[in-house]
């Protein structure tokens, strides 16, 4: 009896050995600080337990009869089907809504609420004293960022402000020191640089790499280059979120109860992980773009005239220079606004 | 398109750091895609001493779609498909980055050997028993370790020898031990 709970305290404390390992070997493996990781492989078992050849004949007859369906189970893993209907759900959407849609008259948005609420159809009203068009963007997870890369690279190409061309270029410099000095590895990210730096460069005219806006919008629209430059975001606020983490933890915490490295790690770098605060924040502050977000949602402050919100995010580093990009926000979607 | 210029980088880099970071990746042939990655069983848990071999598909859209891996050495583990070897990780799924590697990816597949998460299952079986006979489980997967996890550290060309010298041609064993990812057992019944 007491040999049994020795037994079973002794398994406990195994277990609690395998828990605080792990923890150190994930702060390790995610992102790629693991060089000090210990070669275990070349400590083998020497403490051989020599009972039951029993287990051991049995545990073989089922390896047999486990490889022989080994094979066969290679085309129907679960997971290949779960990521195919993802795939097609995906391709279903992309039919209806390009990453980044048409200009609009934001009578279109009026059109969309026509039998909606009364408070939306007021609030709809007195956005159009104010803004003139919407741009819709794909409803993917993605949408705060697409709407980021075009409204941001739109107001470059037509206010052709070099200083801030090079104001940019500044900081996705210092956003690739950052990134490096967490630990990351230059080709996870490089590429997704590179895709943003010539879109950028590419918008102020007369290189030979000058696009025009139609090509701009074409290349927003294109997967590889879309996708590429969302990443590219993706890197930038985690990096923010992690540079500062001292400032992001309570809002983090806040708000799902995770550390700052995990909510990283879960709800900014996966593409498809929607935006909030925390990651508005943080990308204008990083690369130092203020962002105004208007929100059109059902809510009224009691029976005073109506209004819609908004917030202005101005990066410290920039004073008080007022937003040139523009989103609406919708529960769970961004679009792009055009003030009058 | 798979970006094959990002899977050479992240080669290079695994190769560079092997020795020590307990992890490695071959590749199969010319297929770019198809990558054979190895792990070393974390110590002071069941799998310590075993060398597991991980079958590693890249999707065309790699690095913004995650890579299938799936155990080729059996082993017995809540996450791990006893059957087929099939993986339950959240970054193999909708948690995958491309800011994750390969590495990272074979990394967290070792930290899940330490750390198995037996209420999101992928093998019931496993599971129940490792929640309800927790010494039981430690020795089958230590039974297994020894089993499947010990063989198939025998380097290659002492497979083939042993198979050649089961009088078998060579080139046969070499192809055959190629498709079953370095098992012997398996090249064997296939060569049968």
């Amino acid at each position: 009896m007491k040999a049994s709970i020795a037994g079973k305290r002794e398994e406990r404390q195994r277990r609690q050995n395998y828990r605080e390992r792990v923890k150190a070997m994930m702060s390790q493996a995610i992102p790629e600080k693991a060089t000090t990781m210990e070669a275990s492989s070349e400590k083998a078992i020497t403490t051989e337990e020599s009972s039951d050849k029993a287990a051991i004949m049995h545990s073989e007859a089922v390896a047999e009869s486990v490889a022989a369906s080994v094979l066969e189970d290679w085309s129907n893993i679960r997971d290949d089907a779960i990521i195919q209907q993802q795939n097609a759900i995906i391709a279903e959407e992309a039919e209806k809504m390009p990453f980044v849609g048409d200009k609009e008259a934001l009578s279109a948005l009026a059109a969309e609420y026509e039998s909606g609420s009364s408070i939306l159809k007021e609030k709809i009203k007195i956005l159009e004293e104010k803004y003139a068009a919407i741009r819709r963007t794909r409803g993917d997870g993605n949408c705060f960022f697409r709407c980021f890369l075009f409204a941001y690279l739109e107001h470059v190409l037509e206010s052709q402000d070099k200083t801030e061309v090079a104001h940019m270029l500044n900081k996705v410099e210092e956003c690739k020191a950052t990134l490096l000095g967490l630990g990351y590895l230059e080709f996870t990210f490089e590429d997704f640089v590179l895709s943003f730096t010539d879109l950028l460069e590419g918008v102020i005219q007369g290189t030979e790499a000058s696009i025009s806006y139609d090509e701009l919008l074409d290349r927003s629209r294109n997967a590889s280059i879309s996708n590429y430059v969302v990443m590219f975001f993706r890197f930038v606020t985690s990096a923010e979120i992690k540079k500062r983490a001292d400032f992001f933890e309570p809002f983090i915490m806040g708000l799902s109860n995770v550390t700052v490295e995990k909510f990283c790690q879960s709800s900014v770098e996966p593409m498809g992980e929607e935006s909030d605060h925390v990651q508005i924040i943080a990308l204008s502050d990083a690369l130092g773009v203020p962002i105004r977000v208007v929100y059109l949602d059902n809510s009224s402050n009691g029976p005073s005239k109506l209004d819609v919100n908004h917030h202005d995010f101005i990066p410290s580093s920039t004073g008080s220079s007022s937003p040139n990009v523009t989103m609406l926000y919708r529960p769970g979607h961004y679009d792009i606004l055009y003030p009058k | 398109m798979l970006d094959v210029s990002r899977v050479q980088k992240e080669l290079v880099e695994i190769d560079r750091d092997k020795r020590i970071s307990g992890v490695s990746i071959t590749l199969h042939g010319d297929d770019i895609s198809h990558l054979s990655g190895t792990i070393s069983g974390p110590i002071e848990t069941p799998y310590e001493g075993g060398t597991f071999q991980i079958d590693i598909q890249l999707p065309a859209s790699y690095p913004f779609e995650p890579p299938k891996m799936q155990f080729l050495t059996k082993v017995w583990h809540p996450n791990i498909s006893s059957q087929n070897g099939a993986i339950c990780l959240d970054i193999l799924k909708d948690q995958w980055s491309p800011a994750l590697t390969l590495k990272t990816a074979l990394l967290s597949l070792q930290a899940l050997l330490s750390s198995p998460a037996p209420d999101d299952p992928q093998d019931a079986v496993v599971a129940q028993q490792y929640n309800q006979d927790y010494p039981t489980f430690v020795s089958t997967a230590r039974y297994w370790t020894e089993t499947f996890a010990k063989r198939s550290s025998l380097g290659i060309e002492e497979k083939v020898q042993k198979l050649v010298e089961m009088g078998f041609p060579e080139s046969q064993v070499r192809t055959a031990l190629e498709t079953c990812g370095g098992d012997e057992n398996l090249a064997l019944e296939k060569l049968c």
